[in-house]
């Protein structure tokens, strides 16, 4: 009889060690497609989702530029002389103490330049743009703020804030997905005079969208010019957006969102707008990188600037996938090495179980080479049909898996949320967006992996069990058996 | 001659050297029948696993035809020389009766279980459905399977009863004398030992080879 025979009536025989071995193999089977499974699924969803999550770059004004160009400004100024110094002013303060001096800027040395700006959006690759004014306060003309009763107003701006955009659909609180329109639409670029309020200020003044609201300079309220803007939307957030500064002007519900131009109109802006911030959406995120290069080469006054990296979308999507990622090759880590061990197990336990026909076999001449090599063939005839059996379980079982863990991912996600919450403001914020479910496809590619990483487990697994064989002679064996 | 033992010495490794077997020196001839008595411990046992080649002399060589068989290995001188009998049958417990004889290299098994007087619809039943006799029958009838020219029995008839014991010495008898093939048993039966047509005692490590002796 050739070792196939043997092997095979052993296999049919002998049913119990063949059923044992059966479903062991059959569990690790799963787990391996199940964790291959979720892994390349966490893949694939993530690569597709980066594209709808999208990404960008953000551009600020450079703090210390600022300094650096206002001192050397100051110091081509002739001593104790006041005004405007190309942005610069300086003022001369007396007190009873003495005389000290102000400076600061305005909007136009302050300002992105939107020259710069267009040059940055025309980069290939740059699919919208978005520019965003500083927080502006303003005078509200014919309708109350939102205030807080226990707090003394006094030394409060007694304003509201505004915030202009080009596209407020790139506002980074929106895309955020902290502000979220209630009622009405967004403002687009084509708007003029228009604003976007929050649902508290409109519930307390009644207010909804087609009405008008009038702001004017804080500065002069009573002979200022007054300025109306339609509402055209009426958002809600969240979150509480974070007030810039102190006081009820710049609170959550008292920040109204603009079109480009108005702020500067409403503050009475003698220095032209003060475009805080720029953001560049990418087309592609998977170019990511090249576009960046393409951008830094752009011939702007790059001193003024920040370039930031707006990706906190991809960074917070990536992580949980990456999480999901990583949960997926642990385990099947972790199901290898367990693997390895059990297996090990069951064949030391079948080796203990075929001492006597092991020395049968040696006393009739078969090589112990043969004696493995039949132990081996039994052992890949019922993982054979185990894997098999997984193969055809494994779509159901690979979406359990998956799905139980995208579950913890979005607990895990969840909580990290809460941790977080209040920061959301004014700059690139995170998606509140997460993995909420995975497609789990189990390819013939997988199995391949799958049939060959069990194969080699159970390969190892008899060898390491069938050093037991070799290390005794005949007569140990018999030795044993009596 | 077919075996012979010369000048052999073996000592378990577990009993720090102590000789089981000195200076063992002995010739066995083919139609003939031997069995190896002694008392327990005393390492008939252990010289018959030697002359099976299931283990090796620490001093002394083993010849088969007048060759050393550790030449051509041991492996082949189990698989070609001789063949084995144990006193528990030592059979594949998943096989059927055939395939256990079609083990021991047999194409056409038929033959040998009728010799061995297996009834034929026995033959195909698994073999731990047989009785002990017929077990080791079967045994026997798959070391006949080989064309070996010795057939070596670890006391065959140890887990047998009377009657059956003494069926059982006969097929080993006419193995020898009528098959032409050298039979050495290793007994502590007083009946089998004494149809033996040479008898070998070990005592103390030596071999000696006593009278036939005839049963009370």
């Amino acid at each position: 009889m050739n070792s196939f025979q043997m092997a095979w009536r052993s296999v049919i025989r002998k049913p119990v060690k063949s059923i044992l071995l059966f479903f062991v193999v059959l569990i690790i089977s799963l787990f391996f497609l199940s964790g291959m499974a979720s892994r390349n699924a966490s893949i694939a969803t993530q690569n597709k989702t980066k594209q709808a999550v999208g990404a960008g770059f953000l551009m600020e004004a450079n703090e210390e530029n600022k300094r650096d160009r206002a001192d050397e400004i100051l110091a081509k100024k002739t001593a104790g002389e006041e005004g405007n110094f190309d942005g610069v002013n300086v003022e001369k303060i007396k007190t009873e103490y003495g005389t000290s001096w102000s400076v600061s800027y305005d909007n136009s040395f302050q300002t992105l330049l939107i020259g710069d700006m267009e040059k940055i959006a025309a980069v290939s690759g740059i699919s919208e743009y978005n520019l965003t004014t500083a927080v502006t306060a303003v005078n509200p003309v014919d309708f109350s703020r939102i205030e807080d009763d226990d707090v003394d107003q006094s030394s409060d701006l007694l304003c509201v804030s505004l915030i202009g955009n080009k596209d407020m659909a790139l506002d980074a609180n929106v895309l955020s997905g902290n502000v979220t329109i209630k009622d009405g639409r967004m403002i687009t670029e084509e708007d003029v005079d228009v604003c976007v309020i929050s649902e508290e200020l409109a519930e307390k003044n009644n207010l909804s969208v087609g009405n008008r609201i009038q702001f004017n300079d804080r500065r002069d309220v009573e002979n200022s010019t007054v300025f109306a803007a339609e509402i055209v939307g009426i958002y809600t957030v969240q979150q509480k957006m974070t007030p810039v500064m102190a006081g009820d002007t710049f609170r959550s519900e008292n920040i109204i969102f603009t079109d480009l131009g108005f702020p500067e109109k409403a503050e009475g802006s003698t220095s032209g707008a003060l475009y805080e911030k720029a953001y560049f959406k990418v087309a592609d995120v998977n170019q990511y990188d090249e576009i960046k290069k393409e951008i830094q080469e752009v011939d702007i006054g790059w001193e003024r600037y920040d370039l930031i990296d707006n990706n906190g979308n991809i960074d917070k999507m990536s992580k949980n996938f990456n999480d999901l990622e990583r949960v997926s090759e642990i385990l099947v880590i972790v199901v290898a090495g367990a693997s390895l061990i059990i297996l090990f197990l069951v064949f030391i336990f079948w080796m203990k179980g075929r001492v006597q026909e092991i020395g049968i076999l040696l006393a009739l001449g078969t090589p112990k080479i043969k004696i493995f090599g039949q132990i081996l063939l039994e052992a890949f005839l019922i993982a054979t049909a185990a894997i098999f059996l997984s193969f055809m379980a494994a779509p159901a079982t690979s979406k359990i898996t998956a799905s139980y863990l995208v579950q913890q991912q979005v607990q895990q996600a969840d909580e990290q949320s809460v941790l977080e919450e209040g920061k959301v403001a004014k700059s690139a914020e995170d998606s509140e967006e997460t993995v909420t479910g995975v497609s789990v496809v189990v390819t013939p590619e997988l199995m391949l992996y799958d049939w060959f990483g069990v194969t080699l487990l159970v390969v190892i697994s008899v060898g390491a069990a069938g050093i037991l064989i070799a290390r005794k002679n005949p007569k140990d064996i018999f030795s044993e058996i009596s | 001659m077919v075996l012979e033992v010369k000048n052999v010495n073996y000592a378990y490794k577990s009993q720090k050297g102590k000789e089981i077997l000195k200076n063992v020196s002995m010739q066995f001839e083919e139609k003939k029948f031997y069995t190896i008595v002694g008392a327990s411990g005393a390492g008939k046992t252990t010289f018959l696993s030697l002359l099976a080649g299931l283990d090796m002399p620490v001093k002394g060589t083993i010849l088969y035809d007048g060759e050393d068989i550790q030449e051509k290995g041991l492996n082949y001188h189990r698989k070609h020389h001789v063949s084995l009998v144990f006193q528990n049958y030592n059979l594949i417990d998943y096989l059927t009766t055939e395939e256990n004889v079609r083990l021991g290299g047999a194409k056409k098994p038929q033959a040998l279980l009728e010799k061995v007087s297996i009834p034929y619809e026995d033959w195909k039943r698994n073999v731990l459905q047989l009785s002990g006799g017929q077990q080791q029958r079967v045994a026997i009838a798959r070391a006949l399977a080989s064309n070996a020219k010795v057939l070596l029995a670890d006391e065959p008839t140890g887990n047998l009863d009377e009657n059956t014991a003494g069926e059982i010495v006969e097929l080993l008898k006419r193995t020898a004398h009528e098959l032409g093939k050298c039979v050495i048993v290793v007994t502590h039966s007083k009946y089998l030992a004494a149809q033996a047509d040479e008898v070998i005692m070990i005592k103390d490590g030596y071999c000696h080879i006593g009278e036939r002796q005839t049963t009370t």
